[in-house]
């Protein structure tokens, strides 16, 4: 309400300013002349002062002196004849202009693109009262770490939570810190050579495969880590160490694990002779479901969830970051023809060049979705 | 809501420029004086209303109001204090709202001053700049506005370009945009007078101090932009006849043709209708430049965002006021009086070769700037006009230009005797060739056009000097005669032999630079030397550093000469983490007016990286030179002779000024 007293106070101002020459009643009748008479005048003066200087010759200043002269005399006579007319009238179709022009126009444009319910969010004050701001309690745990960088419980707590948020990087330097102050854990050691493995779009790196062996050193059956150890061994070209490395992970683990699936898929396209997965790259997915390992109900719940979110989507498409979640999850359980659905629903609700387009596209092309079908 | 109060302004202050441009315009055709007594009270209200704006976007920025997009994009928390507030136009969207506010700060200049005005005169004027206001009012609200909101709100922003967190970008975009938009104003004073049919004698009174107030800041503003690409690209270039450069370089040329011919226009009445189309093209050109960067026709770093229809938008506005303004020239400049006569041989003839060779210089480097963007239109062929193009055809025409400039000063009005002028340049001429002897003698080699090219920067520094000489009557009459005498030179005397004895110092600097630079590409291990400009500089090792947002690697070198250390050598590359784009931090340490100049290239295997070394002797002359000539232009300005205008008017016009406000 007082946003709304603001403007129109701030409007009536401007009406006020625009509207007050219109309504003086002007007595003077300037002559068109005048200013004229003034210049040349002067004009006449600096002739004068140039020709003391030398800058101008006798004979040239006289002809210039004469020239002036015409102009003055001609000046003056504009001065005599050329009034102006006193404009006593009242501008009325003036004045309606401005009154409606300033609000008419100013309304409109502004309710267009404006946000009047939205109000201002100094990052200072966001970091006093975070209340369910996700963002903001992130940026808070990074402020009391870049205070207290000896937290260790803190930067384990935020790893996961970077990796969930796509900030890889963040997340590298989190599990670093975590395994630095509070010594290596095959969690933190796994949780790292993941993040630097989707950091290199799939390729596990020598660093990552460190990282890996240290992991298994600590708790040889681990199985996230052995997965990914076969995986760099795979990718290395060492087909024949990869499938026993596999096949060595698959005997060890239980009948209903849940990435039995997966590495029996890596089983059986090692086996093959025409070798459709030596690309070797895993997809997104394939970490993903690498990364169930460790948590072997989450499957399952992350399911559950997907579809309520796909089901409160239809109903409301106009939630940005509901789309990017459902997509998101979509290529987590490995679902990507439905991402792909997904992603192409939404660039109906957001137009492939809006902002929330791009937004949109830059997720799939994140998720190494294919997006030359989908966004044009 | 303090945000959105400022978006509010925003709109309110477009509304406004509407009324400014409307009826003022219909006032003077209905000869009404309180419709025109509007354009000074909305150029006043439009300023308030933009200011305020522009202030509420900045204080977004201070607080890290992450939603507001604009912030966001282009903002972070960590970032020192000065970049946030000049990463407020280090930005697309931001950087129209500083080109609104400086137009707009322009237009109240002329309410408030232009009291001394014709009445007439000021309101078509401001009902000129009113229309520019608009276009881009209108271009900001609808393509780029800068106050669109995000909810929720990010946590942090994505952080500035780098490359532009840097002092130079508080400094360099405003100069720039005080110069660009100030041309705007010669502009609105020629559509007012083509408007009006006649051009009144104040007119020129107003035109001049404008242009030169507008060439001075975009002067300092070029010159910021080379100094800055120089030190921060770590390229050791300081022009590169880039497109973008050339969009700057255009209107300062026909600004300078501009300032020359309001000169004759001012003092003698002659030129009148070629001032007027000068004026019109100048501006033109700045909103040409505006264009070609803003539009992402051109790739770099000024090229904030490339979207289509922002491009579209400009182009809209630059064939509009282009067009319109040309068309209304064609129409009226036939009813303009055309004024006095004058020989050839004359300081209005001189100022006329200035004029044709600098329009021509103006010409030339459009056509190689534009003529590759149309042939990759047209044909899709991509070819690179560059530097050796623009040195051959621009520096023809810069020869014939540089020797006369001394001989401008020294010729009288209306009738000059280029003898008894060229005797008196006989004492530069011969400075120069002995300076250039001396340096030949000192560097014993190096291209023979170097030599004459240092011998014409010395003859402009002396002949511009000359001027003052002779004026003053030094070794004429007795020393202290001579002395009130030199007191008593108007400022715009000054004003002159500084400018063009910058030109001279400028010249001295890019023909040194040129002809005598070293560089050095070498691959170093601590421990390893390289010589350049008679040090030997000693590379002991790597430091990595923290800085508020970004993580950097500093190498240092030890300078030494003749064995002994006489400085030491920081040049680093930075990593800014929001972004992960890498900089360099080229090291730069000065002697005298010389430069050595150290940047980091890649890493090498086995512990050894890239150094780039470069000697740039008398570098600093190329800066200070612009320096020289902007003093130039801002002592001109000081002129107690051009405030005169209309005296006895403006007294009588006191009482009702006072009033208004």
């Amino acid at each position: 309400m007082l946003f709304w007293i603001l403007v129109a106070i701030l409007t009536a101002a401007v009406a006020v300013a625009l509207i007050l020459p219109l309504l003086r009643r002007t007595e003077t009748v300037a002559a068109g002349g005048s200013h004229d008479v003034a210049v040349y005048r002067d004009q006449l003066e600096e002739l004068k002062r140039d020709e003391a200087a030398g800058l101008i010759g006798s004979g040239e200043a006289e002809i210039a002196r004469a020239e002036v002269a015409r102009r003055l005399i001609a000046a003056t006579r504009n001065a005599d004849t050329g009034t102006i007319d006193p404009a006593g009238r009242r501008n009325r179709l003036a004045q309606a202009v401005v009154i409606l022009l300033l609000p008419a126009l100013g309304l409109c444009l502004y309710l267009a693109t404006g946000r009047p319910d939205l109000p201002s969010q100094p990052l200072a004050q966001r970091l006093a009262d975070p209340g369910n701001d996700v963002s903001i309690l992130i940026a808070k745990a990074e402020n009391h770490l870049a205070r207290n960088p000896g937290d260790g419980a803190g930067w384990e707590v935020l790893a996961p939570i970077y990796v969930r948020n796509g900030r890889l990087e963040d997340a590298v330097n989190a599990y670093a810190q975590a395994a630095r102050l509070l010594g290596a854990s095959p969690e933190r050691l796994d949780g790292r050579a993941e993040a630097l493995i989707m950091l290199a779009d799939g390729i596990v790196t020598d660093e990552a495969r460190k990282l890996f062996e240290q992991s298994v050193s600590l708790a040889p059956d681990n199985p996230r880590a052995r997965y990914y150890l076969a995986l760099a061994l795979e990718q290395e070209g060492d087909r024949d160490a990869a499938r026993a490395a596999y096949e060595a992970l698959a005997k060890g683990s239980p009948a209903d694990a849940p990435w039995l699936s997966l590495v029996n898929r890596h089983i059986a396209g090692l086996s093959g002779e025409t070798a459709d997965t030596a690309a070797g790259n895993p997809t997104a997915a394939d970490i993903a479901a690498a990364q169930d390992m460790s948590t072997e109900d989450r499957g399952q719940m992350i399911a559950g969830m997907v579809e309520s979110l796909a089901a409160k989507l239809a109903d409301d498409p106009a939630d940005l970051e509901g789309w990017q979640r459902l997509i998101r999850s979509y290529v987590v359980l490995d679902q990507r023809p439905q991402a792909q659905a997904a992603l192409r629903t939404a660039l109906k609700r957001f137009p492939a060049e809006s902002q929330n387009g791009r937004t949109l596209l830059a997720l799939a092309r994140d998720l190494s979705i294919p997006v030359e079908d989908v966004g044009q | 809501m303090i945000i959105e109060l400022g978006h509010y302004a925003l709109v309110l202050a477009l509304a406004t420029t509407i009324i400014q441009c409307l009826l003022p315009l219909a006032g003077t055709l209905r000869n009404d004086r309180a419709l025109m007594a509007v354009a000074p009270a909305a150029a006043l209200a439009g300023f308030l209303l933009v200011l305020f704006s522009f202030c509420v976007l900045t204080f977004a920025y201070v607080v890290s109001d992450f939603s507001v997009v604009n912030v966001w994009e282009n903002s972070h928390s960590l970032k020192p204090m000065i970049y946030k507030i000049s990463g407020v136009w280090g930005n697309h969207e931001g950087s129209m709202m500083l080109w609104l506010l400086i137009l707009a700060i322009f237009s109240a200049l002329v309410a408030v001053f232009g009291s001394n005005l014709p009445e007439r005169l000021r309101a078509n004027v401001l009902a000129v700049q009113g229309l520019i206001s608009t276009a881009f009012g209108l271009f900001i609200l609808l393509t780029s506005n800068p106050f669109l909101r995000l909810s929720p709100a990010p946590a942090e922003g994505r952080d500035l370009n780098p490359v532009l967190q840097d002092i130079g970008l508080a400094i360099h975009p405003p100069l720039l945009y005080l110069g660009y938009v100030g041309f705007s104003l010669c502009f609105s004073f020629a559509i007012a007078a083509l408007i009006d049919g006649r051009i009144d004698a104040a007119w020129a009174r107003w035109v001049r101090p404008w242009a030169l107030a507008a060439w001075s800041f975009l002067t300092a503003g070029i010159a910021m932009g080379s100094y800055w690409a120089y030190y921060e690209l770590g390229w050791g270039g300081w022009w590169f006849w880039d497109p973008v450069e050339n969009a700057s370089f255009i209107p300062w040329l026909a600004g300078t043709a501009l300032l020359h011919s309001a000169i004759v226009m001012e003092k003698r009445e002659a030129l009148k209708i070629w001032t007027v189309l000068l004026a019109i093209l100048t501006f033109s050109m700045s909103l040409l430049g505006t264009f070609l960067v803003r539009s992402g026709v051109l790739t770099s770093v000024h090229a904030f965002a490339t979207d289509p229809t922002r491009g579209i938008f400009i182009l809209g506005i630059l064939v509009f006021f282009i067009g319109g303004a040309l068309s209304l020239f064609a129409f009226r400049a036939t009813t303009l009086k055309a004024g006095g006569l004058f020989q050839p041989i004359s300081r209005e003839g001189a100022l006329v070769l200035n004029n044709l060779i600098l329009t021509t210089a103006a010409a030339t480097v459009l056509t190689g700037t534009l003529y590759p963007l149309m042939l990759e239109a047209v044909t899709g062929e991509k070819i690179s006009v560059g530097p050796p193009f623009f040195n051959l055809t621009f520096g023809l025409l810069m020869i014939p230009l540089l020797l006369a400039v001394p001989f401008g000063p020294l010729l009288a009005w209306k009738r000059g005797d280029l003898l008894a002028a060229g005797q008196r340049l006989f004492a530069a001429a011969g400075i120069g060739l002995t300076v250039a002897a001396i340096a030949l003698y000192i560097e014993r080699g190096g291209p023979i056009m170097a030599y004459f090219g240092i011998a014409t920067g010395v003859y402009l520094i002396v002949g511009a000097l000359t001027d003052l000489w002779l004026r003053a009557g030094i070794g004429k009459v007795a020393p202290s005669v001579a002395w009130r005498r030199f007191k008593g030179l108007p400022g715009s005397a000054f004003g002159t032999a500084l400018a063009h004895l910058g030109v001279g110092v400028m010249l001295v600097g890019i023909v040194a630079v040129t002809a005598f630079e070293t560089e050095h590409v070498v691959e170093m291990k601590p421990g390893m030397q390289v010589e350049a400009g008679g040090f030997v500089l000693t590379y002991d090792g790597m430091r990595s550093g923290q800085g508020p947002n970004y993580s950097e690697d500093s190498a240092h070198f030890t300078v030494a000469r003749g064995g002994v250390a006489v400085t030491e050598i920081w040049s680093s590359k930075r990593m800014y983490t929001a972004r992960r784009m890498p900089t360099t931090e080229a090291g730069i340490r000065t002697f005298g007016l010389s430069q050595l100049y150290v940047s980091l290239g890649d890493e090498m295997t086995g512990g050894g990286i890239v150094v780039r070394v470069w000697w740039k002797p008398m570098i600093l002359c190329i800066w200070f030179g612009a320096l020289i000539m902007m003093a130039g232009g801002t002592v001109s300005l000081c002129d107690r002779r051009l405030r005169v205008g209309a005296p006895q008017k403006a007294r009588r016009m006191k009482p009702a000024v006072e009033a208004a406000e």
